[in-house]
């Protein structure tokens, strides 16, 4: 590591390499799981959800934790890791290459937000760092052999239930009644309808960023067991090679770089865009002008009666 | 190993993403953008502060150099001032000193001439003691001689009305 040397003591450079390690550690645990708990390969199409680990009776519906749980822990780790690691040792003078990453991923996500939102949300800019973070990471894990999180409806459930609560929050900024009343707009007749559409925005969410990512899981599954079929029936006769599935060799590979980085990467920003333009598009402008004016007065009659 | 099939809803895996989300926010939060931002803030000031800096030490500089000129400028009028002063006294001086040349020259030629004038006046005298001198020997001659008194008379007048002439 090249700032290691420009940094100075070796207390400095076991600590950055005790952060790397953290980085990668988890991940590795995961692929250590994956390997002990896959069974043993069958031979036809086998497309299933995340393994499940263990259960836990619980009210409702059994607690269960499954290879999307664990994985999204270690990849929030590796996140966490990651960000100790950008910002250990940061100077004002800016020194090493990963300050210099730290910053551009903080500016980005500001002018981002600033850019899409505006001034009042600039704390959500944290939300669509972590967004982005555990969205892409957690679709690019299937590149090193793990269940991509995202390929979970529960997974991109909670988040976008996370950012329905988000909406109705910044609905409910204008007041409860306000936002009551927004049901029934532009006539009373269309309430079922809102509260369709109300509900849609978290499920639109949820099924789009999985039905992505599983689709694409779904189709190289499928192209892979095909090219597999295909390899045995053409060149099974020949002795050694026959066992091998060549034809595999290739195809997989670049259909990967479509479906699981393109489209990977593509939907973590389409989610951070849809969360940051939801938000923002739902704050009731007039109504909490006029509330704000009201709670004003209200100060104002109580600080003369007070006089 | 059992795995789930390929879509199911199970509430405590959505709320377990949900709490995943929420704590990857505060971990961003926290840990990444808190530091780096204090850092960029501190960056800020140090650079707006440098710049302050700057601009008042070009507010003095300025003053400073506005100082020197204003310094030169009273420096140069003085040494005018004096120079001027110089030339004129020394005129002045020039002018008296030849008035006094003048004045001594004029009265050195009016000694000149009552000196000239006294000369003269004695040399007259002396003259006429001369004459007088040799009209006596002339006159003692003469008598040696037995002239006739109206010779003697006659030459007499004659002489001095030649020397008065």
């Amino acid at each position: 590591m090249t700032d290691e040397k420009r940094g100075g003591d070796g207390r400095f450079r076991t600590v950055d390499r005790m952060l790397i390690a953290l980085m990668i550690l988890p991940l590795l645990l995961c692929i250590a799981l994956k390997v002990l708990y896959t069974p043993e390969g069958s031979g036809g199409v086998d497309i299933a959800g995340a393994m499940i680990f263990f259960e836990i009776p619980a009210p409702l519906q059994p607690l269960i934790i499954t290879e999307s749980q664990v994985n999204s822990w270690a990849i929030m780790l590796s996140l966490l890791a990651l960000c100790l690691y950008l910002t250990h040792g940061l100077t004002q003078k800016a020194e090493t290459r990963r300050q210099l990453i730290a910053e551009w991923i903080v500016e980005k996500c500001e002018h981002l937000v600033g850019e899409n939102m505006g001034e009042r949300y600039a704390g959500y800019e944290y939300l669509v760092a972590a967004i982005m973070g555990l969205s892409a990471f957690s679709s690019l894990s299937c590149l090193i052999g793990l269940f991509a999180p995202t390929g979970d409806v529960n997974v991109t459930a909670g988040w976008a239930i996370l950012v329905f609560c988000l909406v109705t929050y910044t609905k409910l900024q204008g007041g409860f009644l306000n936002y009551l009343k927004g049901f029934t707009e532009p006539i009373p007749l269309f309430t079922p309808m809102n509260f369709i559409s109300e509900f849609s925005l978290p499920v639109s969410m949820a099924f789009r960023h999985y039905g992505n990512v599983m689709s694409g899981a779904v189709i190289s599954a499928l192209i892979g067991t095909a090219l597999r079929g295909l390899s045995r029936a053409l060149l099974g006769a020949i002795p050694v090679i026959g066992n091998i599935p060549l034809l595999q060799i290739g195809l997989p590979a670049i259909l990967s770089i479509y479906f699981d980085v393109f489209s990977g990467l593509m939907q973590a920003f389409i989610f951070a865009m849809l969360t940051m333009l939801n938000v923002s598009g739902s704050f009731p402008q007039e109504a909490w002008e006029k509330r704000q004016a009201r709670k004003e007065r209200r100060r104002q009659r109580t600080a003369a009666a007070r006089a | 190993m059992q795995s789930l099939s390929i879509i199911s809803v199970n509430i405590w895996q959505i709320l377990i993403s949900f709490a995943n989300l929420a704590i990857l926010t505060w971990i961003m939060k926290k840990f990444l953008f808190k530091p780096v931002k204090k850092v960029l803030d501190e960056r800020r000031e140090n650079i707006d502060s440098a710049y302050a800096r700057a601009e008042k030490a070009e507010a003095e500089a300025e003053e400073h150099r506005k100082n020197y000129d204003a310094a030169m400028r009273a420096a140069k009028q003085t040494t005018d001032q004096m120079i001027s002063d110089a030339a004129r006294m020394a005129e002045r001086r020039g002018s008296e000193i030849e008035n006094e040349a003048r004045e001594r020259a004029q009265e050195i030629r009016r000694q000149a001439e009552e000196d000239a004038r006294l000369e003269k006046k004695k040399a007259e005298q002396d003259i006429r003691r001369e004459i007088a001198d040799v009209s006596t020997q002339l006159t003692e001659k003469l008598l040696e001689r037995e002239m006739k008194p109206e010779d003697h008379r006659g030459l007499i007048d004659s002489f001095l009305q030649e020397l008065d002439g």
